[in-house]
Parts: C-alpha cells; structure tokens; sequence
C-alpha cells in the first residue's frame, strides 16, 4: 500500500472506525419519512430535497456524521457522494459533534465596529473555551460566524441555527446562559423599526414574544 | 454632483408615507393585510382582462422598478427576458431571501413585518410570466422567519390564494419555500439555482442566462424579496406613481438598512435618491457620542468604501452613487466614525470573502485567501509597503477572472479601501528601510 494512504497528508474524511450511531438508531420514524417524502414532492427531482432532508436529520440526530448523511441519501433517493457533498458545503450542517446549545456570535462588521469581538471574548472568558471548542459538560459550542443579517441590532448572536439575541451586552449574555443552563431558549425577538416608533408608538406585532429596538452601539470604554 | 439648493430627488420625504411597510399594526395578519387593501391588486390582475401577463411586465418596465438585491438590474426588462410559453416546458419564479451581503439586513424585516406583500409580488410576478411554480429561498439562519412565512403561506394556501384554481379564476401556481443552510454564495442567482437542485453551491458560467437555462435547465427568473414586494404596489398605484418617487433614473421606495456608529440605526423606508447626508443627520440622528463620521459603505460590504469628504451631494441611487466611486448595492449602509481602523475593518472584509468563496474558481479561492494573509499581516504590524501594492496586483488578478462576481466582490473593496486610505494602510507597515545594497529595495513613496 503506498505509504501516503496509511499516513495521509490530508486526513480522509470521517471514517470513523466506530460509528457514531448503531443500526437501530439509525432510523427516521413514520413521521419524519412522511416529511421528507412531501419535501421531495416539491421539487422536479428528488435532489432538491436533499437540503431539507438533512436539516431534518440534523435536528433528530445532532449533527451529520457520514452514516447520517448515507441514511438521508437513501431516503431522498439520491447517491450518498452527491448528498455527502452538499452537507459538507453548508456552514450551518454540523459534521462534528456539538454541545446542546450553539453560541454563533456574529463579528462580521456592523458587529465588529459595534463590540462582536468584545462579546466573542467575553463568552470565552466566561465559558472557558475558545471559538469552535464545546465545553466538557457538553452544553456550550462556541462559533464566530459571518453575517447573520441583524446588523442594525449588533452586537448579537444565534443560538443553535434558532432564534436570534439582539444588541448584546455582557449582563445580556450572563442571562442568555443561565436560562440556557436551565434549559430554556431564548423567545422570538421582534425588533421595532425605529420610524415603527415614531409612527406607532412602539412594535408593530402583537402577537411578538419579545420586542427589542435597535440601538446605537455604546461608546468603547477603552481604546485598545 | 447634483445641485442641492434646498430640492433633493428624494422630493418631501420629510412626509413621505411609507408602501413596502405602512404603518398597520399586525399587518403580517392575512386579515388585516387583506382589510388594507390586501391582494387587490392580485384580484384585479387575475380578473380584469386589461391585464394580459405581457401588459403587466410592461408595466413594471414603465414603472422604472430596478432589483434591490444589488445589481440594480430593470427588472421588468428582466421579465420580458422569459422566452415564450411553452405548455410542454416549465418555468420558475426564485425569490431570492438569502440575504447574507454583510450590511444588509432589509429583507428580514420585510418578511417579518409585511411577508403577504412579498406572497403577492410573487403571485403577480408567477402571473405576469406564466410561471407555475415558485421557489422562496430563504437563508438557514432565518430560522424563525421561515417558520413565519410557511405559516402565512399555509393560510394562503387554506385560503386559496395559492394552489389550484387562484380565486376561482383557473388560474394554478404553487410557492415552495426553501431553507438554505448557511452559504453567502448562494445569494449569487446561478449559485442559488444550484443549491435548489441539491447541489453543492457552485455558481455556472453566463451565458446561458437563467431565462434561457434556469434550474432543472427550465427557464427561470430570480428576483430579490424586495423587487417582488414591489409588483403589488406599481399594479395598484400604475407606473406612474412609481416612477416619480425618488430619483428619475432609479426611482421607487427603498429599505435603508443602516448599521454602525449612528444614534439611530435601523431599517428605514424612504424614497431612492435620499441624500446621504439627510439619511445620516435627519434620520439616524448623527453619529454617537457627537463623533465625526469617517468612512461609510453605502450598499453592503462588496461596494467600494467612501471617505467622509467624498458624501456632500451624493444621493442614494445608482447614477450619483456611480458619479461618488460607489454603488448602491444593497442599500445596507455601514456607517463608521473617526475612531475606526480602516485596516481592521479591511482585514474583517477579506476574512469574510476567504471564507464563503465556494472554491470553484482558482483566482478565488486562492487570491481571497491571500488578501486575508496580506491584510492581517499590515493590521499586525508585520507588513512591507510593497505589500500594498501586491494586494492591487492580486485585485488586478481577480476582478473579472472567475465564474460568478465573488471575486470582484472581494476585490473592490480591498482597492478602494487602499486607494481611499493609503496613509492608514502604511502607518501599520513595518518602517521603510532604504536599499543600502541589499537584495530589496522598497520604494518608498514621496
């Protein structure tokens, strides 16, 4: 055998001696076979669904290690190197193992000029962990993203591809991981147009779980 | 520069009342969206035989309606672009919700705020070029307002506004929405074609456009949330109306999303044509904390950068936009104030372009990577002046040598940026130091 495929520069992708799921794990019930079937109807050729199908997998299983990524080929009717490919080509697909809760803090830069990194570091510091490290309880992933597209709202952050967190301050993130903690997610925040404001007297939804107003970025306190 | 003496394009906007999001609590309600007006519009072009679909792309061609999603295409022209109807051949509409252009967050607060005003475009839109099935690609990370969408869409559908037989007028269309998964490339129109195919998210090579070869190789149009939210309004109100609010050459209603160092950030509607000096002291109140204003992106971070002194005069639409050395973009504007460092700010762009290049192009792939090495090197102080204009000569490398325009995305800032604040750039670069026989010699310019 040549020698670089016993000592491969590039490690090969995640074959995994022991797979992460056994056989008996590794199955969508009724439920999920009727959704992903009615996902394929949507589209001309089964492969549309594919997208949909992982995210299916995703939210059942945690992430998508390669046996995961195989049983939605199959169940989408489509070959597992075409599927494995669009699963490795999204950011938000998680390929490796995370803690239960996601902490994608956005630093792109509205939120860099608005404290990103401030926030970033400080959950850091905070959680004892570095950016796309899970902490040993397994409860907290932390992952510098790009635009979340909330930039009149920065700093802020998604928690678990859910709901987002607006105008980020440290006493905000204390709460947001205490009530993590204790397992509730954050609501639905609504953010108030500000000529919503001036025209309305505040948010337009009523049926918002959570209202928040965009808001000008606090002066730095220190210049680094 | 357009003469300003008290008139702007923008006309009264002091007063102007807002379209794309009147102020109606909880118009987001199928009810109450419906008891303002609501669908009217789709009623009248379903019903009243004055409006053949052909008609209603002329229309939208006369209202002077150009995309919002950044190129600023017409996009009534882009519908008459649609080859003629052929029962054997399907066609899609994609509305394109990816909305990851950092800078811009307008289309989110649309679907959140007034999502039946987008359903109805589409409607219109389906109707206007004989498509039956729509796509409404939303990004992954707008988890919650995806939720929202396919619950109204599911009213739509109860409602039968959408499905077969759309009011009982025989006419048939179906809306799918998809969720992306995290990918800024597939904002790019062929990109998202592909990602709607299951596909990894390579953009293709134009020609053949997507009229001619779209998804599943049918012809497609893909329009923006915002151009399609447009449709209802121009069919109720005529193209006339339309093309008299804001600037001549780019008129319409337009999100300002505005982020950054100002009192009041935030999602604004106003005419085109707004002086960016009005956006910035009438509007958001000026910057904060009484700061001076350095450098401002006025359409999302592919467009070039603008240093304050270049903004007296400039209006917000594409041809004095074009007259500063910017463009519109998406109208995301990023506004930063005096203590911002410009290389920073370079070395955070850079970074984004390196790591959502898809990695089909070479110059790409490999030249955002290297802007991200070069650039984070100045910022650390570790740089040679000759890096600067290494980093031009990659920008020369880039720009127009790739499949889609992610190159040129990330190519247009990295040269503005430089070129607008050179003195910034060299002050991080480690010192000049004059050839005294050694093998480099640095040009140290005057």
């Amino acid at each position: 055998m040549a020698d670089f495929i016993k000592n491969p520069v590039v490690p090969l992708p995640d074959r995994s001696p022991e797979p992460a799921f056994s056989e008996e794990e590794l199955v969508f019930t009724e439920e999920e076979k009727v959704q992903i079937a009615n996902y394929v109807k949507q589209y001309p050729t089964p492969d549309g669904a594919v997208m949909r199908a992982l995210w299916v997998a995703q939210e059942k299983f945690g992430y998508l290690p390669p046996e995961v990524i195989q049983l939605v080929a199959e169940e989408v009717g489509m070959p597992y190197a075409k599927a494995y490919g669009v699963a490795t080509f999204y950011t938000q697909y998680y390929k490796q193992p995370v803690g239960k809760f996601v902490l994608d803090v956005c630093t792109c830069f509205s939120c860099q000029f608005c404290g990103g990194y401030d926030m970033l570091h400080y959950l850091e510091d905070k959680l004892g962990i570095h950016k796309g490290e899970t902490t040993e309880d397994g409860l907290f992933t932390i992952q510098e993203v790009e635009c979340l597209g909330a930039c009149g709202s920065a700093p802020m952050l998604q928690v678990t591809n859910g709901p987002y967190v607006h105008n980020l301050t440290t006493a905000k993130l204390d709460h947001l991981i205490n009530e993590l903690k204790q397992g509730r997610m954050p609501p639905f925040v609504s953010v108030t147009l500000p000529q919503d404001e001036d025209e309305m007297g505040g948010n337009r939804r009523s049926d918002a779980e959570a209202v928040d107003m965009y808001q000008a970025p606090p002066l730095p306190q220190t210049v680094k | 520069m357009e003469a300003t003496n008290g008139k702007t394009k923008a006309g009264d906007w002091r007063n102007y009342e807002r379209v794309l999001l009147p102020p109606v609590k909880d118009l987001h309600r199928l009810e109450v969206y419906e008891d303002n007006g609501g669908y009217k519009a789709l009623r009248e072009v379903l019903t009243n035989p004055k409006w053949e679909p052909k008609v209603i792309t002329d229309e939208v061609k006369a209202s002077g309606l150009r995309g919002r999603g950044g190129a600023g295409f017409n996009t009534g022209l882009k519908w008459s672009f649609m080859p003629p109807v052929d029962p054997d051949v399907p066609r899609f509409l994609c509305c394109n919700g990816d909305e990851s252009e950092p800078g811009t967050f307008k289309d989110r607060q649309l679907m959140e705020y007034n999502p039946h005003l987008v359903f109805e475009g589409i409607l219109i839109a389906n109707y206007a070029m004989s498509i039956k099935t729509c796509f409404l690609y939303i990004r992954g990370e707008f988890a919650d307002w995806i939720t929202h969408m396919e619950r109204e869409l599911a009213r739509l559908y109860e409602k039968g506004y959408v499905g077969e037989n759309i009011m009982g007028t025989g006419f048939s269309t179906d809306i799918v929405i998809h969720k992306g998964a995290g990918a800024y490339i597939c904002g790019e129109e062929t990109s998202l074609m592909e990602s709607l195919e299951g596909k990894r998210a390579y953009p293709r090579i134009k020609p053949p456009f997507p009229a001619q070869k779209g998804v599943w190789g049918y012809p497609t149009t893909i329009n923006n949330v915002e151009t399609l939210a447009c449709a209802p309004l121009i069919i109720n109100r005529g193209a006339d109306w339309y093309k008299n609010i804001g600037a001549e050459k780019h008129p319409g209603p337009v999100l300002y999303g505005i982020s950054g160092h100002v009192n009041r950030p935030g999602v604004y509607e106003y005419p085109t044509g707004m002086l960016i000096t009005d956006l910035l002291n009438e509007v958001c109140g000026g910057m904060r904390g009484g700061k001076k204003l350095k450098a401002l992106v006025p359409g999302g971070s592919s467009v070039p950068v603008l240093r304050a002194d270049m903004i007296d005069g400039v209006t917000m639409d594409a041809e004095s936009l074009r007259e500063a050395g910017s463009m519109m973009g998406t109208a995301g504007m990023l506004f930063m104030d005096e203590d911002t460092d410009m290389v920073s700010f370079l070395r955070r762009v850079t970074h984004f372009y390196h790591h959502e290049s898809c990695g089909q192009c070479t110059p790409c792939r490999e030249g955002t990577g290297w802007l991200e090495n070069l650039v984070t090197r100045i910022d650390e102080g570790e740089g040679n002046l000759r890096d600067l204009d290494l980093l031009l000569q990659l920008c020369d490398q880039m720009e127009g040598r790739t499949v889609c325009a992610l190159a040129d995305a990330a190519a247009w800032p990295v040269r503005n940026t430089i070129n607008r604040f050179r003195d910034e750039f060299e002050a991080k670069c480690k010192p000049a130091v004059f050839a005294t026989g050694g093998t480099e010699a640095v040009a140290v310019e005057a």
